[in-house]
């Protein structure tokens, strides 16, 4: 089956509240022992953060040549995954909004399990030009 | 540990302190399920969205590293079930830097479900210099 053609991001035609679909994986235990490894906790519990699931729905709808830089997420927790369960994952574009004539969007996903367990909920708030901060690190170039 | 029942105004929460090297940037990357290039894997796409001679590592790294803090505080069974973190990134986090998180009780709020304690998050490089800043909350009965 082909793979759905993606849309080129653009902060004008975007919408607020516009839904970025619904995807699913299973989580693996390879999955969860990289993350715990990355991140240097042999307890974590979410490694669903690896996964990044507002950016993946955005990635498999839009295509962003300009890129993006994380300004700041949000997290909720309500229950830990499951390795071997299948995760479903539900994306929205939840904002969008101009800040110091930065443009943003803000994405978000909400988690559940195969067996409807609420697992996190996920929001990002992504500057969508991102050469802006390069400048601010390097302001000598 | 115990979930925590006396919480009191301005308690620090367990620190952690974290290592970031380009192999922990990249296994925090192998979780995902698209195997995409970004500023976080592809020194050439950092390079050419923000002018950085290194790859960045993702925010939700600290997201992840704050909530680590807040789990050893309020325990597992309270953070991974009613947890919040929110998090605004301040600079780039990049490979041979150290991270340090850090936190204290800012407040309580009497709820329905019981009581909703947010916490203060902070995390700095080894030069002193904030990175990241920030609420966590969690329920408490």
């Amino acid at each position: 089956m082909a793979e759905p053609e993606l849309k080129i991001f653009s902060y004008e035609t975007i919408e607020i509240g516009e839904e970025l679909g619904s995807y699913d994986y299973i989580l693996t235990q390879k999955m969860v022992d990289a993350f715990r490894t990355s991140v240097d906790d042999p307890d974590a519990s979410f490694p669903t953060l690896g996964v990044k699931h507002d950016a993946t729905a955005f990635a498999m709808v839009y295509t962003d040549p300009i890129g993006t830089v994380n300004a700041g997420n949000e997290v909720e927790f309500f229950n830990p995954p499951i390795v071997g369960k299948k995760i479903i994952v539900k994306g929205r574009v939840a904002d969008k909004y101009l800040r110091r004539d930065k443009p943003y969007i803000v994405i978000e996903a909400t988690a559940t399990d195969e067996d409807g367990r609420l697992l996190e909920k996920l929001s990002t708030y992504q500057l969508k030009k991102p050469d802006e901060l390069g400048k601010k690190w390097h302001p000598e170039q | 540990m115990a979930s925590r029942t006396v919480i009191e105004p301005g308690q620090s929460i367990p620190s952690v302190t974290k290592a970031i090297t380009e192999k922990s940037i990249l296994g925090f990357e192998s979780t995902g399920i698209l195997n995409l290039e970004n500023i976080h894997n592809n020194p050439e796409l950092a390079a050419e969205r923000l002018g950085t001679t290194y790859t960045l590592a993702s925010g939700r790294m600290s997201i992840t590293f704050a909530t680590e803090c807040l789990r050893k505080f309020f325990g597992p069974e309270v953070f991974n079930h009613t947890g919040t973190v929110n998090l605004k990134f301040l600079r780039p986090v990049k490979a041979g830097d150290t991270i340090t998180v850090t936190g204290a009780v800012s407040g309580s709020e009497d709820i329905d479900e019981g009581t909703r304690v947010s916490v203060d998050i902070f995390c700095d490089n080894q030069d002193g210099n904030r990175t990241a800043i920030g609420i966590g909350t969690a329920i408490i009965k």
